[in-house]
């Protein structure tokens, strides 16, 4: 089986006034067609870069010095623009953090959708069919609001209606909850991962939330410090974890602490101990 | 629908204000040094001629009294007699109001056909560099050019050389539209260079203010392309703060036209109310500045609806705030 994702040890780099940060750092993950992949590291660790990375969709400032990133054997960081943009259209779909922000303020849903499904049938039933389909309640009443006057739960279903509509091979989330009220938060993830199965999409799904991680995703990578540092199956990785980021990212997961006890880490440790690990690493490749 | 919330309270306080301003000009030019009988009958006129010309014209009431007189006669649409001609103030403000006003539509629409293609082209290439630096030199010279410098060098390159447009030859809109268009043309452009310079820049950054949100990012990512995102995402949100400035440059247009007519001897409004001034012509000032102050109350509000038609969250804001 080939990897539809081929994430080849990429070094991305930010110039920002003079000083360079490097954002990832050798990063390496390949995903089957069809899997469902979670991506868990603290913010910084690289993840929402990675998860940029694959549709090329990062600021102005990022350098690629090292690497390759391939979608279906194309490689994203060589394609031309006009390829780029079939890619991003044909077999990539991205479901940001904040939905609200990531509609146009001043256009109807109902008109936003109809220009996010150009080249597909955009009448009116169809775009009804996409409301229900990411079961949005009064859909017709919905298609008529602008997005300052609807729930983050709401928007998050339209931006995942956008998405799903061309059905994606690739399905990038980057944590498409966390703005999200936790009463709708399990419900959007089931609506997305149901989608994505219907349509045999390949999903990457970064989050913070390890809970929600190992209940739907089959494969979990973890990101430290600009690297995946571990990946495996996820009762694997979560359950037995081996490298010490990840145990002290597990025992970290305020889902897995009984009310009142305290979580045992700091993120100073977490630093030694991964630092720690790296030496290791170096003596046995030695 | 939601406009209906808040235009009433707009209109109101659009009245206020004309109310407010009108008692402003009142006192302002009963407040001018010089008596207008002595500068209407001249200095060899005795005491007796001035008090009963003063008479006449109701000058020798209270200034309360004087200004309810003339708001009544105003609100019927009777501004009185010019002061100085003896004809009435609102036929001869007619006869001049339609060269004004074509000056000032002409200024606008170079303004809106240059400035905001201008401003969406820097913005949408602000990430190259030479062009954005260009652009930012161009507007800095067209935002701090005095339009009395300009109009003045305008006139003598006009007049000293034969470049194919008369200065000073001025035809009349309502006789011959065509020929009044073109004898407007260079006080309409020197008028407009301001106004194009600030919409430029306005819209540049209106639209390097949109292109970092997070929607057009989605975009993006969904693959559509430039030229389509430009058209349907970013020019209507980047409208709102030009839509803001166009009754900045209304109020600019009015004063400008003063400044333009005098240097170009167009015989619009403009010249007519320096002329009053000179004149001491009360009745004429008085209403050649309600005038203007309605004109851009009156633009201020239409810019109001068209700004809440095109960002729904404004109708929102304002009715919150209670208008």
């Amino acid at each position: 089986m080939s990897a539809i994702l081929d994430i080849q040890d990429v070094t991305v780099e930010y110039s920002t006034g003079g000083t360079i940060v490097r954002a990832l750092d050798g990063a390496s993950l390949a995903v089957r067609a069809g899997e469902t992949v979670g991506l868990v590291g603290e913010s910084g660790s690289g993840k929402s870069t990675l998860g940029s990375l694959v549709g090329r969709l990062l600021p102005g400032n990022a350098r690629y010095p090292e690497g390759r990133v391939l979608v279906d054997g194309h490689d994203v960081l060589q394609l031309g623009v006009k390829e780029l943009r079939g890619l991003r259209r044909e077999q990539l779909g991205f479901i940001p953090q904040d939905p609200i922000s990531a509609l146009d303020p001043t256009m109807r849903i109902g008109r936003q959708l109809e220009l996010a499904l150009r080249g597909l049938p955009n009448d009116r039933a169809a775009l009804l069919g996409h409301l229900e389909r990411v079961r949005m309640r009064e859909p017709e009443r919905v298609l008529r609001l602008f997005p300052h006057e609807i729930s983050g739960g709401m928007a998050q279903r339209i931006v995942i209606a956008m998405t799903m509509a061309r059905s994606p091979r690739i399905l990038i989330a980057d944590e498409p909850t966390a703005a999200l009220d936790s009463n709708v938060r399990s419900e959007v993830t089931k609506l997305v991962f149901g989608l994505a199965r219907d349509a045999g999409t390949t999903v990457l799904w970064l989050s913070h939330d390890l809970r929600s991680v190992g209940r739907w995703c089959e494969r979990v990578a973890v990101m430290y410090a600009g690297r995946v540092v571990e990946d495996g199956p996820a009762e694997q990785v979560l359950g037995s974890p081996t490298h010490p980021y990840t145990v002290a990212l597990a025992a970290a997961d305020p889902a897995g602490v009984q009310p009142g006890e305290r979580i045992e880490t700091s993120s100073v440790d977490v630093a030694a101990l991964a630092a720690s690990f790296r030496d290791e690493e170096e003596v046995v490749a030695r | 629908m939601r406009l209906l919330h808040w235009l009433p309270g707009r209109l109101l306080s659009a009245v206020v204000v004309l109310l407010g301003a009108s008692i402003l000009i009142f006192a302002a030019v009963r407040s001018l040094p010089g008596d207008f009988a002595q500068i209407v009958l001249g200095p060899l006129s005795n005491e007796e001629q001035r008090e009963q010309l003063r008479q006449s014209f109701g000058f020798d009431r209270s200034l309360p009294e004087q200004y309810l007189l003339w708001l009544g006669n105003a609100a019927r649409g009777d501004f009185g007699l010019s002061l100085a001609s003896q004809q009435p103030v609102l036929d001869e403000l007619a006869s001049r109001l339609p060269v004004t006003a074509l000056l000032a539509g002409m200024a606008m629409l170079v303004t809106i056909a240059i400035g905001i293609p201008l401003g969406v082209y820097a913005g949408t290439h602000a990430s190259t560099g030479r062009g954005s630096v260009a652009a930012r030199i161009v507007s800095t010279i067209g935002i701090s050019f005095p339009e009395f410098v300009l109009g003045c060098l305008v006139v003598f390159l006009f007049s000293r050389f034969d470049l194919g447009l008369s200065v000073g030859a001025f035809t009349s809109p309502t006789a011959d539209f065509g020929r009044g268009v073109v004898s407007l043309l260079l006080p309409a452009l020197v008028l407009s260079v301001f106004c194009v310079a600030a919409t430029a820049r306005t819209t540049r950054d209106a639209v390097i203010g949109v292109l970092v949100e997070p929607h057009i990012a989605a975009s993006v990512a969904r693959g559509e392309p430039k030229g389509f995102i430009i058209r349907h995402h970013v020019l209507r949100n980047a409208l709102i703060p030009v839509l803001t400035l166009t009754a900045t440059i209304t109020a600019y247009l009015l004063g400008g036209a003063v400044i333009v007519e005098r240097v170009f001897n167009v015989p619009g409004i403009g010249s007519y109310l320096v002329l009053a001034l000179d004149r001491r012509d009360y009745t004429v000032i008085q209403a050649g500045v309600l005038l203007a102050t309605a004109v851009f109350v009156i633009a201020s509000l239409l810019i109001d609806v068209l700004t809440g038609l095109v960002d729904p969250r404004v109708s929102v804001a304002k009715k919150g705030r209670g208008a």
